[in-house]
C-alpha cells in the first residue's frame, strides 16, 4: 500500500502507480506535475484539495490494483518509461475485466472542455472501435461516462496520458469496472416508453430492445435493462400498453440474471418470439422466469450457457424442457417435438358474432331488436307492451363476472338482486313462482322500474337458434350503459337474453323471456361504445344480408286504437258475446283488435263448447 | 290453464333445469362421447357463435372442444307459453358461471338451453353457449 504521504502525489499526477518512484526519489511534490512547469501554488493548491477527495477514493483503486497483475512489477518496471513521458506499451494498464461489462471510466479536469469536443477527441482516438458513452455527466471537475464493452475500456484506458490536449496537459482517464445506481423517475420511465413507442412494430406485434441503453434517446440516463430496476420498469410499460405483444427482442443487454422476475407468463402472456443473444446468460435456469410463455423461436446465440453444452441434444432438450412449444433455437429450425397422440389441445373455434339458424330469419329478428331496444333505451318502455305475449313469463339473473366480485372497484349490481331469480339460490317453490313474472303487465312495469340504458347495438351478438312457423328462439347478448344510477361513471354492464318469440298479427310478440345481467370485463368495456351509431346493424357470417322491409315488426295493433276505442271494443264484444271483461280482452287480443275476428273466434270455439265457464262469471 | 297448473308447471321447470344442468355438465366435462344422446336428432347448437345442426354433429363438435371444467353460478328456468310449443312440455334454461379450458384461467358464460319431453325423455332442441370476452379475440 502506498503511505500516506504518497498519496497526494500519485493523486495530482492522475492516479496512475508508476509515479510512486518520483516521489521517492524527487521527494518534490512538483514533479508529480508532469506537464509542470507553468503551474503556479494557486493550481497546486486546487490540486491539493483534489487529491484529497481523491484520497478517500483510494480503497476504491487498491482493490483494483490487488486483483490485477501486481503493483510491484509495474512499479519496478513500467514506472519509469512513464515517468519520461515516453510511450507506454497497452499492456503498461491492465484493465481489470467487469463481471457485468460495464465500466465506469473517469477524466479528471474534464470540465474545462465541452462534452462535444471531448467526446469527439475520444471518439477519433478510438476508431475504429465505436464510442458511446452512457450517463456522461459532469461531477465537480471531473467527467465520467460509462461504456459497455471490453475492447472501447482497453483502449480508452490506455490513452491514459498519451493524447495532449490544447491546453498543453495530457488527457487523463481512468476506467473501472462499474455502474451508477439508478434511479427510476418518472421523466425516465417516460423517456423509456417513447424509445420503446420508437422501437415498436404494431404490424408484427414485435419490440426490439437491441441494445436499449445505446439508444440515441436514452444515452443520457443509465437504462441498462441487466439492472432489475430498469428491466422491471420496461416490463410494466409494455403490460400497460402493449400487453398482446408476441416478439421480444432482448439481444446486446448484458443481461445475466432474472430471478427477480415474477409470473412473466401472466403478465406477457403471448410472447412467442424471444431473443436474448450476446448477453452474459450463464445458465439455461435463468430462463425459468419465462417458464409459460408460447416460445416458439429462442435466440440464445452468445451468452456464455452455449459453451456448456458439448451435445446439441442435451441443449435443445434442456431448451425444450422450459419451452416445449419451441421450434426455432437459435435461428434454426428444431425437429417437431414427439408428442402423444391424446389431442390434447383441442380447438377453441374463435367467436363468431351472429348465428342463424335459418337466414330468413335475419330481417325479423333485426327489425325485433331494433325496435325493441329503441324503446327499451328511451325514457318510457310502456310501449314494451306491444312486444309482450298477454302471458308472458319473464324472470331475471344477475351475478358478477369471474374475479371480479363486488367490492369497491367495481360497480355493484345490488339493484338487480331484489329480483334475481337464481333458483341455485332460490329454493322455495313459492318465491320461485313469484319471480316469475307473468303477463305483459308485470313484466313491463317491472321494465320500466329498471336504470335508464343505452345499448351499443355494435356490441351485440344474435344467435337465433330455432325458427319455425310456431316459435322464433334467439339468445342476444351484449353491453349498455346504465344511466342515471347515483355512480359517478356510469357503469357499463353486459346482458344476455334468451327470447321465445311468436306471431301476433301483423308482427310478433315475446312469449318466454330470461335476462342475465352482469358488467362488463375491463377488456369488453375498452370495446364498448367504439362504434360509433351507425344504421348498419351487425351482419353475421352465417347470412348474405338481405333487405328487410321497414316496417315495425313488434307486434302492433292495425289500426292503432287508443284505450277509449278498445274499452268500446270490450264493452262491445261483452254486450254480444256474454263473456265478462276480463275474457272479452283476452278475445280481442287475441284476434288483434279485430272486432269481427273475435265475433267468429267466439262463436267458433262457443259453438265447441271450449269456453271455459269462468268467462261468463260476472 | 288454472294458477294451479301453472305454479306445478314452473316448479318442474325448476326441477328439471338443476337435474338437467347436473347431467349436461357432466357429459360435457367428462362424457363427450355420450353428449348426442341428450340432443334431439335435429338438435341446434350456437357455441359462441358458430353453429351445429344435427346432434351427431354437435358430438364430434364438442368432442374436439378442449377439455373443460364448468361451474354454475345462476340458473333459472321457466315453461315455454303453449301457444309457441303448441301445448308440447318444453322448458328454456338459463344458465351462467365460470368454465376454465385445460389449464387456462376460468372464462365467465352464459348459456341457455331449450329442452322438450321426447318419448319420456327430456332433449335439447336448442342451445346457445357464449363466453363473456371481447368479440374479435
Amino acid at each position: 500500500m502506498p503511505k500516506p504521504h504518497q498519496k497526494g502525489i500519485y493523486r495530482n499526477s492522475g492516479g496512475e502507480r508508476d509515479f510512486y518512484d518520483h516521489d521517492f526519489r524527487g521527494g518534490d511534490r512538483r514533479v508529480t506535475f508532469k506537464h509542470g512547469g507553468t503551474r503556479g501554488g494557486k493550481f497546486r493548491n486546487r490540486d491539493w484539495s483534489n487529491a484529497i477527495r481523491s484520497h478517500l477514493e483510494d480503497e476504491d483503486i487498491d482493490m483494483n490494483v490487488g486483483s490485477g497483475s501486481g503493483k510491484s512489477f509495474r512499479k519496478g518496471k513500467k514506472g519509469k518509461g512513464g515517468r519520461q513521458g515516453s510511450p507506454m506499451p497497452l499492456s503498461a494498464k491492465k484493465l481489470l475485466n467487469s463481471p457485468t461489462g460495464w465500466y465506469r471510466v473517469s477524466i479528471p479536469y474534464g470540465n474545462k472542455y465541452e462534452k462535444s469536443f471531448m467526446a469527439k477527441l475520444i471518439f477519433e482516438m478510438l476508431a475504429p472501435l465505436d464510442f458511446c458513452p452512457i450517463a456522461w455527466q459532469t461531477n465537480g471537475t471531473t467527467v465520467i461516462f460509462y461504456v459497455d464493452d471490453d475492447k472501447v475500456a482497453e483502449k480508452i484506458l490506455s490513452l491514459d496520458r498519451q493524447v495532449p490536449l490544447p491546453n498543453g496537459f495530457k488527457l487523463i482517464v481512468k476506467v473501472y469496472p462499474g455502474t451508477p445506481n439508478v434511479d427510476m423517475t418518472p421523466a425516465i420511465k417516460e423517456k423509456m416508453k417513447l424509445v420503446m413507442a420508437k422501437r415498436y412494430n404494431a404490424d408484427n406485434k414485435a419490440l426490439d430492445l437491441t441494445k436499449f441503453h445505446a439508444d440515441s434517446d436514452l444515452q443520457e440516463n443509465f437504462c441498462a435493462l441487466f439492472k432489475p430496476i430498469v428491466f422491471m420498469s420496461v416490463l410494466e410499460i409494455i403490460e400497460q400498453n402493449i400487453p398482446n405483444l408476441e416478439a421480444l427482442c432482448l439481444n446486446d443487454n448484458k443481461l445475466c440474471v432474472f430471478g427477480f422476475l415474477k409470473k412473466v407468463s401472466q403478465r406477457l402472456p403471448h410472447i412467442k418470439i424471444l431473443h436474448l443473444a450476446n448477453n452474459k446468460i450463464r445458465d439455461l435456469m435463468q430462463l425459468d422466469a419465462f417458464i409459460g410463455l408460447p416460445i416458439v423461436d429462442l435466440l440464445l446465440d452468445g451468452n456464455p450457457l452455449c459453451d456448456k453444452y458439448k451435445e446439441q441434444t442435451a441443449y435443445i432438450s434442456e431448451v425444450r424442457k422450459r419451452f416445449p412449444k419451441c421450434q426455432k433455437l437459435d435461428g434454426i429450425d428444431l425437429p417437431p417435438p414427439i408428442t402423444f397422440d391424446i389431442n390434447e389441445e383441442g380447438t377453441m373455434p374463435d367467436a363468431q358474432q351472429t348465428f342463424l339458424c335459418n337466414v330468413e330469419g335475419e330481417g325479423i329478428v333485426r327489425q325485433f331488436l331494433e325496435q325493441y331496444f329503441q324503446i327499451y333505451d328511451s325514457k318510457n318502455r310502456q310501449p314494451l307492451l306491444e312486444a309482450y305475449h298477454e302471458n308472458t313469463m319473464f324472470s331475471f339473473t344477475s351475478a358478477y363476472p369471474y374475479g371480479l366480485n363486488k367490492d369497491k372497484n367495481v360497480p355493484w349490481l345490488n339493484w338487480y338482486q331484489t329480483d334475481n331469480r337464481n333458483i341455485l339460490k332460490v329454493q322455495d317453490p313459492d318465491r320461485r313462482s313469484r319471480l316469475l313474472k307473468q303477463g305483459k303487465l308485470s313484466v313491463v312495469s317491472l321494465l320500466q322500474e329498471m336504470p335508464e340504458t343505452k345499448h351499443d347495438i355494435h356490441s351485440f351478438t344474435v344467435d337465433l337458434t330455432l325458427y319455425t312457423p310456431q316459435m322464433i328462439c334467439l339468445s342476444v347478448s351484449g353491453m349498455f350503459k346504465e344511466l342515471k344510477s347515483g355512480q359517478k361513471n356510469p357503469p357499463t354492464r353486459f346482458f344476455f337474453r334468451t327470447l321465445v318469440i311468436v306471431p301476433a298479427g301483423t308482427g310478433f310478440c315475446i312469449a318466454n323471456e330470461q335476462y342475465h345481467i352482469t358488467n362488463a370485463t375491463p377488456e369488453q368495456a375498452k370495446e364498448a361504445f367504439k362504434t360509433p351509431s351507425l344504421p348498419v346493424p351487425a351482419s353475421g357470417t352465417a347470412a348474405p344480408p338481405s333487405t328487410p322491409e321497414a316496417s315495425p315488426i313488434i307486434h302492433t295493433v292495425s289500426p292503432v286504437l287508443d284505450n277509449n276505442s278498445k274499452q268500446e271494443l270490450v264493452n262491445q264484444i261483452a254486450l254480444k258475446t256474454g263473456m265478462n271483461l276480463e275474457w272479452s280482452i283476452k278475445c280481442l287480443e287475441g284476434n288483434n283488435w279485430d272486432f269481427m275476428r273475435a265475433c267468429s273466434t267466439f262463436e267458433d270455439l262457443h259453438s265447441k263448447g271450449v269456453v271455459p265457464a269462468e268467462a261468463f262469471v260476472k | 290453464m288454472t294458477n294451479v297448473e301453472t305454479k306445478a308447471k314452473i316448479d318442474q321447470a325448476c326441477r328439471v333445469a338443476e337435474e338437467f344442468t347436473k347431467v349436461f355438465y357432466d357429459y360435457m366435462d367428462k362424457k363427450r362421447h355420450g353428449i348426442a344422446k341428450l340432443y334431439l336428432d335435429t338438435g341446434v347448437l350456437s357455441w359462441n357463435g358458430n353453429g351445429v345442426k344435427g346432434n351427431e354433429q354437435i358430438q364430434k363438435f364438442i368432442i374436439d372442444l378442449p377439455t373443460s371444467d364448468h361451474t354454475l353460478v345462476t340458473l333459472d328456468a321457466q315453461p315455454i307459453l303453449d301457444t309457441a310449443v303448441n301445448g308440447q312440455l318444453t322448458f328454456m334454461i338459463q344458465a351462467s358461471g365460470t368454465v376454465k379450458y385445460q389449464d387456462k384461467s376460468p372464462k365467465t358464460f352464459q348459456q341457455n338451453f331449450i329442452v322438450t319431453a321426447q318419448a319420456g325423455k327430456w332433449k335439447i332442441v336448442s342451445e346457445c353457449f357464449r363466453i363473456q370476452e371481447p368479440l374479435g379475440k
